[in-house]
């Protein structure tokens, strides 16, 4: 009898608030710095493709360089805490930026690259299984704490086969509206083990509106000062 | 009319080239002046007309950064903080108010976000308001297409012209908007596009007019909004300071707003400060400019007149041998600067003035964006006033008086003798 019971604990999925926490790190670690090339398509406009180096400590601290093209070079978004900033070069001016506005022209928001702690932030509920992409995952449902964070509702299906890789994520406003939805079908060695490695945000009310976030290197558990992580080092440059 | 304002003016035929010549510069003067002073009129109106019927009222309680700075923008008269029960507040305003002149107290709600259809967006300014109780917003934004916003319809959106080109939307089109609300979430509205209205000022071409009801769900403020908008049947800027007391405490014993704000009554005037800076350099230019014209026209006046006791330097010996006092002479050639004014003024104000008349209805097309925000819209519509017209013509006609002393001296001091001598 009591075998009987280890084996259904043993069978029974994680709680939501685990597999949550496991699919956050799935494609960053806690601390990493990373590579990554965005690119923005708007039907009718050609692409636009950016590169930049990224430095992430923990939900609150990161820090995002352009490395190119070269006219957008050294433009810097950094989140420390509650604040975004930007750095703009040809400026030679730090401004502050909500974190809900969007990063580099694209359909993340500078929170959705940051910081959008969904442990924090969310009180998740496992909502069942279903098959994603030819993937089967674990639906969550995740409900925001409070009225200031950014997305009242996200739906989040994250795979079973113990990777924890999230396949899709699906926002939507206080007003219960579908804003936009992240898929990441892509997989790959990176950084000494397989992750995620092509994220794809793309926008349910304005017609064919996407951005893909291709990370091109990352390393895992860097030390990092949090000295990195201030304006005044945003200024500096790296 | 005395005998020597007769000689006067029979002077001024006598000699038709001279007073062609020195009246001209007059006419256009005067006429430069009534032109000027319409458009200059014109302006203040456009302005002072939308900012008080779409922004402000005469009155306006909003609610403002305790360390708020005006940016000299236009929208600077809208607030971006909560005023708490700002539907009650309005409420109060109007019932207690109304033995004091209040018509009208409504309130609104002015938020940003961005408005998404098809694959454009565009940064919107979104308005809610109560549709019924805003005829003089109605008026000031005139339908181009479709309705105004009809009462009660919480999914209704009123859009400007240059904004329904721009993301190629006609009546019964549906947009979407997604702002962040002022406590940090994310939320969207969709609504259909019930009417265009035709452009007006710039700064009002990304206005979306929703029901004050759909803007307090969307920023999530139910019951609350950013202005309390009061119309008064006397508008003057006099009787809205005087108001104000009242407006003020019945506002302090409203629901207290954030700690970092307060609530503040504000004229229309204050509340308008990028118009009426507008209107102010108008202002001066038309002085600036008014001023060099009528040093122009004095010195064409004092040349034309000291031409004129040149050439009649033997008749003014003649006319003094026969006895003529000096203050006499002094007296006619006053006089004859007095009758060429009064004759370049009326010929002057008559021309400006239906100049005035015909820009005020054609409208004058002010197509660039520097001159559409100069006028507060895409035309221009000068205004004909009394006052400008009288004053433009008694300034004329005074200066040209004026602008007559100096020769008048010269030729009283001519001496007959050497006078009757002069070839």
């Amino acid at each position: 009898m009591s075998s009987l019971v280890l084996l259904a604990l043993l069978a029974a999925p994680p709680g939501a608030d685990e597999i949550l926490k496991r699919a956050q790190v799935a494609v960053l670690g806690e601390t990493a710095t990373y590579t990554l090339r965005m690119t923005v398509s708007r039907p009718g406009k050609s692409e636009r493709v950016v590169e930049m180096k990224g430095w992430k400590k923990g939900d609150d601290l990161g820090l995002v360089r352009y490395t190119s093209p070269p006219k957008e070079r050294g433009t810097a978004y950094l989140r420390n805490g509650g604040s975004t900033w930007l750095y703009l070069p040809a400026a030679e001016k730090v401004v502050r930026v909500g974190a809900k506005q969007n990063f580099g022209g694209g359909d993340f928001s500078n929170g959705d690259v940051f910081r959008l702690s969904l442990t924090k932030d969310y009180a998740a509920t496992l909502a069942g299984e279903e098959t994603v992409d030819g993937q089967a995952c674990w639906k969550l449902e995740l409900k925001a704490r409070d009225r200031s964070v950014a997305y009242d509702r996200v739906v989040y299906w994250v795979r079973t086969d113990g990777t924890f890789f999230p396949v899709r994520a699906d926002y939507y406003t206080l007003s219960g509206r579908r804003l936009k939805w992240l898929t990441s079908a892509e997989v790959g060695r990176i950084g000494g083990r397989q992750r995620p490695t092509l994220l794809t945000m793309e926008s349910a009310l304005e017609t064919g509106a996407r951005t893909l976030l291709k990370f091109l290197t990352i390393d895992d558990g860097v030390p990092l000062d949090d000295r990195l992580f201030t304006p005044s080092a945003l200024e500096k440059g790296e | 009319m005395t005998p020597l304002l007769a000689i006067a003016f029979r002077n001024l035929l006598r000699a038709k080239r001279r007073t062609l010549l020195s009246g001209g510069p007059m006419v256009l003067g005067s006429g430069a002046l009534v032109l000027g002073s319409g458009l200059s009129d014109g302006i203040a109106r456009q302005l002072t007309d939308s900012l008080v019927a779409v922004q402000t009222g005469h009155l306006q309680v909003v609610a403002r950064p305790l360390d708020f700075q005006p940016q000299n923008s236009p929208f600077d008269a809208y607030g971006l903080d909560r005023i708490p029960g700002a539907t009650e507040l309005a409420r109060r305003i109007e019932r207690e108010g109304k033995e004091h002149g209040v018509v009208r107290a409504v309130p609104f709600l002015y938020g940003r976000g961005t408005a998404i259809a098809g694959n454009r967006t565009s940064l919107a300014s979104v308005i809610g308001i109560d549709p019924a109780r805003e005829p003089e917003l109605q008026r000031a934004q005139v339908v181009q297409e479709g309705t105004f916003l009809p009462p009660g319809d919480d999914t209704a959106v009123y859009i400007a012209a240059p904004m329904a080109r721009k993301l190629r939307l006609s009546v019964g089109d549906s947009v979407s908007f997604v702002v962040q609300t002022p406590q940090g979430a994310v939320n969207s509205l969709d609504a259909i596009v019930c009417g265009v209205f035709r452009k007006g000022a710039p700064w009002h071409d990304n206005g979306f007019y929703v029901s004050l009801t759909a803007a307090q769900t969307l920023f999530d403020w139910p019951g609350d909004g950013t202005n309390v908008k009061v119309t008064l049947a006397d508008g003057s800027a006099s009787r809205a300071r005087r108001l104000r007391p009242l407006l003020e405490r019945i506002a302090a014993e409203g629901p207290a707003p954030d700690p970092k704000t307060t609530l503040r009554v504000e004229t229309f005037e204050e509340a308008g400060r990028f118009s009426f800076s507008i209107i102010q350099a108008n202002r001066t230019a038309l002085a600036i400019l008014s001023s060099f014209l009528f040093a122009a026209a004095a010195v064409g006046i004092v040349n034309a007149l000291l031409m004129s006791v040149h050439e009649r330097t033997r008749e003014i010996g003649t006319i003094r041998a026969l006895g003529m006092r000096q203050r006499s002479v002094v007296r006619l050639f006053v006089l004859e600067g007095f009758a060429l004014g009064i004759v370049s003024a009326v010929v002057g104000v008559a021309l400006g003035g239906a100049g005035v008349v015909y820009l005020g209805w054609r409208g004058i097309p002010m197509n660039t964006i520097t001159l559409a925000w100069m006028a507060g819209g895409d035309h221009l519509y000068p205004i004909l006033r009394a006052t400008n017209v009288l004053s433009a013509g008694g300034a004329i006609a005074l200066l040209s008086t004026l602008a007559a002393l100096y020769p008048a001296h010269v030729a009283s001091r001519l001496e007959p003798r050497e006078a009757l001598h002069h070839v």
